[in-house]
């Protein structure tokens, strides 16, 4: 077993300055509307990757993925709305604009432990808060995991909501009943077993909390 | 006299009369949850000694997780009579629920030991020594950074056991370990619980499937369906399977293939093989268990057939092409672990016809066949009523009836009997036995035990260090 992914490829950057960085990137993104800026700050976001990632490539495949999803669905909703002329790079643009918001947030989660995240988020909220939140970050690839299982085995049982199938409108309430509404109930239950974990071991008992020294 | 006065006395009444100390004593106990109109523990009268490791048997949905979380303190304020009392006020106790992947809140090994000891505020210069010295005691030689996702089923499970010894606990409850754990995981729970029992820990294990823990446990105690407990004897006997050896059935007979696996290789997201070189064939009727450790590939090999992941090297063949989701729709059928997941609609009815609406067929065949899928799976009654609100081995039934209802030619199920009793378990295996010798159905399942079934299954799969390989059972 590898000992830690949290430590940066060059650099052992601190949590706060990642979370800076990470924010401005992000906030970044909003006001870049040409393709000279929104390359300039995809170049940007790649630096942050490699200088702070251990797995630069499998954050950077995965993200790449990601891109083309939403692309994808965003450019058909503009296309449908605007025609190919007028909707093609306002989509692109939307899609790039959006990618550029989030992507700085799995570099950080990537590159960071959860105890460096409770440790930066505890100056600036109260520690039960910051936990909360670090806990709710963890916890996402393990409700990916639980929607595609839903959605595989819905699919199987007859759901029309195969990308191909997702391109008619009428197939929209498969997704909404067979996926999204057993999705939400997952997850509303997942919640709660996490706060029973969490009560288990005294969480709440106190109102302060202190924190694990190490990574 | 005040209630816990009165508790107090009878403790000291009940350790004079057996002569021995006693740790947690239910006197009386009943419960109901916030809003129920019936009581789901009725009268529950236990006691547990230092060092005793007790486990309470009883069928699915019968209440043993309220009777953990009665015991922590943990259950929501419903109508409550009767005593839980423990032998002194600073004991503490323990919890491990089902699922330990949910219950893992830190990213690094020490960082989840130590949450609870954040909880009590302990100066983070004492955490480190504490941290290791329960890491130690469970025996997991791990580094502090080290990553917990990364950890086996098994490894994680004991990392929740370190977590609570952090706390120093005088009792530790456990919710349904064997179904949660591979055999070496079993194993290594076995040594932890004899060490523990030696220095004075006292265990309470609710399990459907005993017979692995057979050994450290002192007293068997049963939930009944009324919700009032009973002191066993004995340890619970276990169901035997008593239908024909697949060899002498005639669905073993095809020499159909359905499916031809060649050379295959897969590899997850990090680019590392999960196995390779796999090969093997499943004639038409076949019933096939595919068996290994926790996080060895098995659903991944599933998820392989059904096409949903592509194999990076080698070929499969289902009914002669390689597997699509649209192409397989309608003749294969797929169940994933927890399949309660699926249920979305608002009876039990429209549940089962789902599949049957979506291929398409007439009004009147369709209700018959709803009618004889839900009669198979013996859940007829529950026709007209939610899904979301049955039990735990109800909302399993519902979901198998819904693959039953169109008769597939191939089913592939990961890990179907996970957290169903005996009972339950039995009711499955028949229900997928007929299927198979009736219909000519293959089936393909995952499990984690290899004792499981195998007079059941005509082959097995074994699946262990990235290999595959087929054994005759």
């Amino acid at each position: 077993m590898s000992h830690s992914r949290f430590k940066g490829r060059f650099l052992r950057v601190p949590a706060g300055p990642k979370l800076l960085t990470g924010l401005t990137l992000s906030m970044c993104a909003f006001g870049a509307r040409t393709p000279y800026l929104l390359a300039g700050l995809t170049a940007a976001n790649m630096l942050m990757g490699f200088v702070v990632c251990v797995r630069p490539v499998t954050l950077f495949r995965r993200g790449i993925k990601l891109f083309f999803f939403q692309s994808a669905m965003i450019l058909m909703l503009y296309i449908l709305r605007f025609g190919i002329e007028k909707g093609v790079w306002p989509g692109l643009q939307t899609s790039w604009q959006l990618f550029l918001a989030f992507f700085p947030g799995m570099i950080f989660m990537e590159s960071t432990s959860q105890p460096q995240i409770v440790q930066a988020l505890s100056r600036i909220m109260s520690p039960r808060t910051a936990f909360v939140l670090s806990v709710c970050m963890k916890f996402i690839p393990l409700m990916v995991r639980e929607v595609r299982s839903i959605y595989e085995t819905q699919v199987f049982r007859g759901a029309n909501m195969l990308p191909r199938n997702l391109l008619r409108p009428w197939n929209w309430p498969d997704f909404i009943n067979c996926l999204l509404v057993p999705a939400i109930v997952r997850t509303m239950s997942m919640a709660g077993e996490i706060a029973l974990a969490a009560k288990a071991r005294d969480f709440g008992v106190k109102k302060q909390r202190t924190c694990w020294p190490g990574e | 006299m005040p209630f816990h006065r009165q508790a107090e006395q009878f403790m000291e009444a009940l350790n004079f009369v057996s002569g021995r100390r006693t740790l947690l004593c239910l006197e009386n106990y009943s419960y109901a949850y916030p809003g129920g109109r019936d009581f789901v523990l009725k009268n529950v009268n236990m006691a547990i000694a230092p060092g005793q490791c007790h486990c309470l048997t009883g069928p699915t949905g019968s209440g043993k997780t309220t009777l953990l979380l009665a015991i922590k303190g943990l259950l929501p304020p419903g109508r409550q009579k009767g005593a839980v009392s423990f032998s002194s006020a600073s004991l503490k106790t323990g919890i491990v629920l089902q699922n330990p992947e949910i219950q893992i809140l830190g990213s690094t090994i020490g960082a989840e030991v130590a949450f609870a000891l954040e909880n009590h505020c302990v100066d983070p210069v004492l955490m480190p020594e504490k941290v290791a010295k329960a890491l130690s005691d469970i025996g997991l030689k791990l580094p502090l950074e080290g990553d917990t996702e990364k950890l086996s089923i098994g490894q994680k499970y004991r990392l929740i056991l370190a977590a609570l010894l952090v706390m120093e606990p005088g009792l530790l409850l456990l919710d349904e370990p064997v179904a949660q754990l591979d055999p070496p995981g079993l194993e290594k729970l076995l040594t932890v619980i004899r060490q523990l029992k030696a220095s004075g820990v006292s265990f309470l294990v609710c399990e459907h499937h005993p017979h692995p823990l057979k050994e450290v446990i002192d007293t068997f105690w049963r939930l009944q369906r009324d919700g009032s407990v009973r002191r066993l004897n004995a340890s619970p006997p276990q169901i035997q399977w008593d239908r024909p050896y697949p060899g002498k059935s005639p669905s073993s007979n095809s020499s159909e293939k359905v499916i031809k696996v060649r050379d295959l290789a897969v590899v997850d997201e990090n680019a590392s093989s999960v196995w390779s070189d796999v090969s093997f064939s499943v004639a038409k009727g076949r019933r096939v268990v595919i068996y290994g450790p926790n996080g060895a590939g098995k659903t991944t090999l599933l998820r392989c057939l059904n096409g949903f992941v592509r194999p990076s090297k080698g070929s499969i063949h289902i009914w002669g092409e390689s597997p699509s989701p649209v192409r397989l729709r309608g003749r294969v059928g797929s169940l994933f672990q927890n399949p309660h997941r699926q249920l979305f609609e608002n009876t039990v009815f429209d549940e089962v016809a789902f599949t049957l609406k979506r291929l398409g067929g007439d009004r009147k065949s369709m209700v018959s066949k709803v009618e004889d899928a839900l009669s198979r799976c013996g859940i007829s009654e529950l026709s007209g009523q939610s899904p979301h609100k049955l039990s735990y081995g109800q909302k399993h039934l519902v979901a198998l009836s819904s693959l039953v209802v169109y008769k597939p030619q191939l089913l592939l199920l990961d890990d179907p009997f996970a957290g169903l009793d005996q009972e339950k378990s039995q009711q499955v295996m028949e229900i997928l036995f007929d299927l198979s010798e009736k219909e000519g159905t293959t089936i393909v399942w995952t499990s984690h035990n290899p004792d499981s079934l195998s007079d059941w299954a005509h082959f097995a799969l074994h699946v262990e260090g990235g290999q595959i390989v087929a054994q005759p059972v």
